[in-house]
């Protein structure tokens, strides 16, 4: 404007602003494509909350919504964990919440008067399409703009990201993934600018990821790592210091006001190697700043004396702090995550979560595609280059495609890399070949004798080239939304199936029964269920409930486990202690609904035998002779009188389920009932969903003396 | 109208209380009750004779003291099928009681007869007798009633017939002369029984019929001049017959459904032949049992709760649709907007609504409002509600009224002045603000606001 920068000649100027107008088209496009792909059970069903955990997300946003940010903080839910309680405000992450709710105020303040069930739904796209613009944003700092393009377009549609984030999967993972990538897109900048403002910058992206998911933990452990290899090789330099030590000091601070996360920033094991490398980075400075101004001599003395001695303090300071109990040792999770085998060993809960089971090599391909094979090239071609941002890409590809490998969930953090690199590499393939195809056309029409068999060989092959590439697009195109389609659009409150004639049949049957629960059961009554369905009880019946999908007291969990796993007198004895009037069971045995209580009913006996208390629940009773777990006649007797057994088959021994088999016929585990005939004495039939799929059970009274 | 009733109300109970006339007699009347539903309708044909010198204007009606229920409607139509007015007042020496006067069309003239049909529906009447019952036993109720109309007057001679749904009765008071044949009770003629005589009458018997009741219902119209008007009702309904006594058993349930028969599976709720963008919902989302049947003349909506209702519970959901506005809202010559809509309407056979709240949300920026209702209402505080991009705010009108039946099913009217050019406020209002939001952008674009050029990129 002030002359500071030559003016580009017109022509120039005019293909930068032709340029410009492209990268907005085709970002926009891919924005509104991810938003839009992501709309497949809406269009099918409607517009409705999905699953387990974002019902509880939903009941806690309307509660901020509607309550306001200071009552949210304090509140104290008495629905849940009965007899417990859970202080909300303190056990969760809110960014999640209070993005919504600020979105919320923000419509309103416009006057569009929008319904907050609608923004909780429709949030995880919205910030699916911010994720895009981000993920070119980020790719174009690491390689360039073209690379930015066809990440964020495999971004915008890649599987491994849609499965946590179609409308109505109102998760934290579905703005995490968003603020982790802006974190790294502001850490990048830091690191290129070294300056305190894109690092303070980069602090506050970091701040709203630690607000929102646990999985902070991960970036604030890549990182340093980031940092530290950056030292090993040799690269450290000012800017480095500057952006690190800005993103730590204010990032830490800030993240100690969740107060989820409260002090675990300086105290657990999680965290330490962002406060090791911190203090390395004041030693490295510090070093060079002493070596600049002494002789060789003096600096090497100096040197040993002081790395002797700040070694062994902080051994000394480490290990008696471990001892003490201030540095708290790694959780559960942790651990499993190095080591896929210690939940199973360990902690029955962690295992249990199907999410947390280790990702098999077909999901792999299902999610990511034609990624897979790009990916690998991505890491060649920025180890071909070596600059600061492409180190931090090579760790994060390394360190995500590992942890995905542990944690099914965690295919959500390799996506966006998967799909970075895999843009680099088509980017710079295509750019590469699209010019021979250029070139060779020009010398054709220019210099058409003098073209040699060479170069029209060479055009022939680039041409073929970009014709894969573009196959292998296309088909990258059609998997996605096919998976989309089929695999991660089905809301699992409502079920769908086909008829014999092709026509759709709904199973409404959980909100049937939750329903029926919010209008005829007593205010307060207290209800039992396996934890699965905890959150969906509280938010739908707005009843009690004694556990749910946040297992944090293991003891309690193993007590319902217990209850379900004994015989009707001890259950009795178990519901009376913690005052159970309804008792709640997902039987599919009419439907075919395979994930219903019965199957996981072995996991509910290793939990509730887990503790001292269940002891005398031994896994091996309830398989049969031959080892098997069966619910036939063959079945072992202590699985045929249990609690669990008698709620999900009282009175299934009449019905006549399939054509040609006997009543009482299974149709998830394919057997005839083993014990059919049977009353129940300590509870009575309060309802039946209408597809069986939901049975409700009322705890009757103590009988009254002398009866 | 309300300002004209509580006028009148206020004239009857201040200055004028009636007396009865002593010369006015009921010659005859035919009384039937009929208790098929969960409602008791009592149609009685009355003959009137004045037996006097004077001519006779009006006569009163008398609430049955001791009667179980409440009285939700009450008309009276004369030979001419013709509704007359009926007015509470009060009589002197009875003030216990209540009175409705009824006012003729034509003065009754001595010696004369004249006949009119007095109707009454009660609500709450039944009482189901045992109070609650297994899933697989019958319903029984008991109608406790009175032998002869109980009326101010004396009536020379009197019939009544009690119709019930089914031919099993448990028990019934034989006040003899007494028949019964079929479904149907015969009961009298009696002849010349004296006024405000009582002599209570009960039936003891099967009825099946659903026994739902709306406990409250909120009903929303928002008007809009682009040609739509939406309406949506919230409705909450409770089984109030016998109450359901030990376990529910899906299997018996779906075995036998003749042994249900109390319960309630679905209804048909009637629309306006109009009606589209129906939805049926509730605070969970969607409610998928429900079918559409466009009929000729309406559309039939058969809504299946949730959950099959038995004695005792309770359910609640949404039904909202739209209808084209030129049916109901027109413009007068003097350019004033002129909205005729129910106050209720249809949501099940012989329905019965404890509150009613009817909130009627009118465009942007009318004046002059004026309504009309077609039975007294109470109106609360108006409201305002903003809606899409409002700024302004749009004025609710709230009625409120309790006990209504089938026959409160009638329109009321609300009268306003409107410009038509505010229907252009908001597109307006919204080019604006783009307009705005483009123009910044292109100002800032072109402009350079930095104080001055930092030191990294000056090297670059």
């Amino acid at each position: 404007m002030f002359g500071s920068t030559k003016k580009p000649a017109p022509q120039q100027q005019n293909a930068e602003k032709q340029q410009t107008l492209l990268t907005l088209t085709i970002l926009t496009i891919a924005a509104i494509l991810s938003f839009a792909t992501r709309l497949f059970s809406v269009l099918r069903f409607e517009s409705v909350i999905h699953e387990f955990d974002p019902y509880f997300n939903y009941r806690t946003t309307k509660y901020l919504a509607e309550q306001g940010f200071y009552s949210f903080h304090n509140w104290f839910d008495d629905r849940a964990w009965y007899p417990l309680g859970r202080i909300i405000g303190g056990t969760i992450y809110p960014g999640l919440m209070v993005t919504s709710t600020v979105l919320y105020h923000l419509c309103w303040l416009l006057n569009i008067t929008i319904d907050i069930r609608n923004v909780c739904v429709f949030l995880a796209p919205l910030f699916s399409s911010f994720t895009t613009i981000i993920t070119y944003l980020l790719t174009k700092e690491v390689k360039n703009s073209g690379a930015g393009l066809v990440a964020a377009a495999f971004v915008s549609i890649v599987p491994g990201y849609i499965s946590r984030s179609v409308a109505g999967s109102y998760d934290n993972e579905g703005i995490a993934i968003f603020c982790m990538l802006l974190t790294y897109y502001t850490w990048i900048k830091a690191v290129k600018t070294g300056t305190i403002y894109w690092g303070t910058l980069s602090a506050l992206a970091y701040f709203y990821m630690v607000s929102s998911w646990g999985g902070y933990v991960f970036l604030i452990n890549l990182i340093p790592l980031h940092v530290l290899t950056l030292m090993i090789t040799g690269r450290f330099s000012h800017r480095i210091y500057v952006a690190y030590s800005t993103l730590y000091c204010v990032g830490t601070i800030l993240s100690m006001q969740i107060s989820f996360v409260g002090f675990q920033p300086v105290q657990s094991s999680e965290h330490m190697l962002a406060l090791g490398v911190f203090g390395l980075c004041q030693i490295l400075a510090f070093v060079d700043y002493v070596r600049s101004k002494l002789s060789k001599s003096d600096f090497e003395t100096l040197y040993n004396f002081i790395t002797y001695s700040v070694g062994m303090i902080t051994v000394t300071v480490g290990s008696v702090l471990m001892i003490s109990g201030k540095i708290s040792p790694w959780t559960g999770r942790f651990y499993s995550l190095l080591d896929p085998s210690y939940a199973k060993n360990h902690i029955p809960i962690i295992a249990s979560v199907s999410e947390h089971q280790p990702t098999s090599w077909s999901s792999f391909y299902f999610d990511l595609q034609i990624l897979v094979f790009l990916f690998p090239a991505g890491l060649y071609f920025c180890f071909k280059q070596l600059t600061d941002e492409n180190i931090f890409m090579i760790l994060y590809g390394v360190t995500s495609i590992y942890f995905a490998g542990v944690m099914v969930r965690l295919m959500l953090v390799l996506s966006p890399i998967m799909c970075i690199l895999s843009g680099i590499t088509v980017s710079h393939l295509l750019m590469k070949f699209m010019k021979d195809i250029d070139t060779t056309k020009q010398q054709e029409h220019k210099k058409y004798k003098k073209s040699d068999a060479n170069a029209s060989f060479q055009s022939e092959v680039s041409t073929a080239f970009v014709a894969v590439v573009t196959i292998l697009l296309i088909s990258y195109t059609f998997h996605c939304t096919w998976v989309t389609s089929e695999a991660y659009s089905s809301p699992s409150i409502v079920l769908s199936a086909r008829s014999h004639d092709g026509g759709k049949i709904i199973f409404d049957d959980f909100r049937e029964a939750y329903y029926w629960l919010k209008m005829n059961t007593p205010e307060d009554a207290r209800i039992m269920s396996w934890w699965d369905y905890g959150y969906q009880i509280t938010a739908m019946a707005n009843r009690t409930i004694l556990v749910d999908n946040n297992t944090w007291n293991n003891t309690h969990i193993s007590r319902v486990g217990q209850a379900m796993a004994s015989t009707e007198e001890k259950a009795y004895e178990i519901m009376k202690e913690l005052d159970v009037d309804y008792v709640l069971v997902i039987f599919g045995g009419l439907t075919g609904y395979s994930s219903d209580d019965i199957n996981k009913f072995l996991w509910m006996v290793r939990i509730g035998g887990s503790t001292d208390r269940g002891a005398h629940i031994k896994e091996w009773d309830y398989y049969s002779p031959s080892g098997e777990f069966r619910v036939d006649k063959d079945g072992s007797p202590t699985l045929l009188n249990c609690l669990m057994y008698k709620m999900c088959y009282y009175r299934f021994g009449q019905v006549y389920t399939e054509g040609g088999r006997p009543p009482g016929y299974d149709r998830v585990r394919g057997a005839e009932i083993g014990n059919k005939d049977f009353e129940l004495d300590v509870l009575e039939e309060a309802y039946t969903t209408e597809h069986w799929l939901v049975r409700i059970y009322k705890v009757k009274d103590l009988p009254n003396r002398g009866v | 109208m309300i300002i004209l009733n509580t006028f009148l109300l206020l004239l009857a109970t201040a200055f004028a209380a009636e007396e009865v006339n002593t010369y006015l007699i009921f010659k005859n009347v035919d009384r039937s009750i009929d208790l098929t539903s969960q409602l008791v309708k009592i149609t009685s044909t009355i003959t009137l004779e004045n037996a006097g010198k004077d001519a006779i204007k009006n006569f009163l009606v008398v609430d049955e003291p001791k009667a179980n229920g409440k009285v939700a409607y009450r008309g009276v139509k004369d030979s001419a099928k013709q509704d007359l007015n009926l007015l509470p007042v009060q009589v002197e020496g009875n003030d216990q009681k209540k009175y409705h006067k009824v006012i003729l069309r034509q003065n009754l003239e001595p010696g004369r007869t004249a006949t009119v049909v007095l109707e009454e529906i009660l609500a709450r009447a039944l009482e189901p007798y045992p109070s609650s019952i297994a899933q697989k036993e019958k319903q029984l109720v008991r109608y406790f009633g009175n032998h002869y109309m109980y009326s101010p007057y004396t009536v020379a001679k009197q019939k009544t017939e009690v119709v019930l749904s089914l031919r099993s009765v448990e028990n019934y008071t034989k006040l003899k002369p007494v028949t019964q044949s079929d479904n149907v009770i015969t009961y009298g003629p009696y002849t010349d029984v004296k006024p405000y005589t009582e002599d209570q009458l009960i039936v003891h018997y099967e009825n099946n019929a659903p026994f739902l009741t709306v406990t409250n219902l909120h009903r929303l119209i928002e008007v809009s001049h682009w040609g739509n008007i939406a309406i949506e009702e919230e409705i909450e309904i409770k089984h109030t017959g016998a109450k359901l006594k030990g376990p529910f058993s899906r299997y018996d349930y779906q075995r036998d459904t003749v042994n249900s028969q109390h319960s309630i599976k679905s209804y048909v709720t009637v629309l306006p032949a109009t009606a589209h963008s129906i939805y049926y919902r509730d605070s969970n989302g969607n409610i998928s049992t429900s079918a559409v049947k466009h009929r000729k003349d309406w559309i039939e909506l058969e809504l299946r709760p949730r959950f099959p209702l038995f004695g005792g519970w309770q359910s609640s959901y949404t039904l909202g649709y739209s209808v084209p506005s030129y049916q109901y809202l027109y413009r007068t010559a003097e350019g004033q907007n002129v909205l005729t809509m129910r106050f209720i309407d249809h949501v099940f056979d012989d329905m019965y609504v404890e509150d009613v709240t009817t909130s009627i949300v009118l465009p942007v920026g009318v004046s002059d409002v004026k309504l009309v209702t077609p039975y007294q209402v109470e109106r609360l505080r108006d409201d305002v509600k903003y809606k899409y991009l409002d700024n302004m705010g749009r004025q609710v009108l709230r009625l409120r009224r309790k006990d209504l039946v089938e026959h409160h099913i009638q329109d009321f009217e609300i009268t306003y002045s409107w410009q038509p050019q505010l229907l252009l406020h908001e597109p307006l209002m919204l080019s604006l603000a783009l307009f705005i939001v483009f123009l910044a952008v292109i100002v800032w674009v072109r402009l350079d606001f930095s104080l001055g050029v930092p030191e990294h990129s000056k090297k670059e």
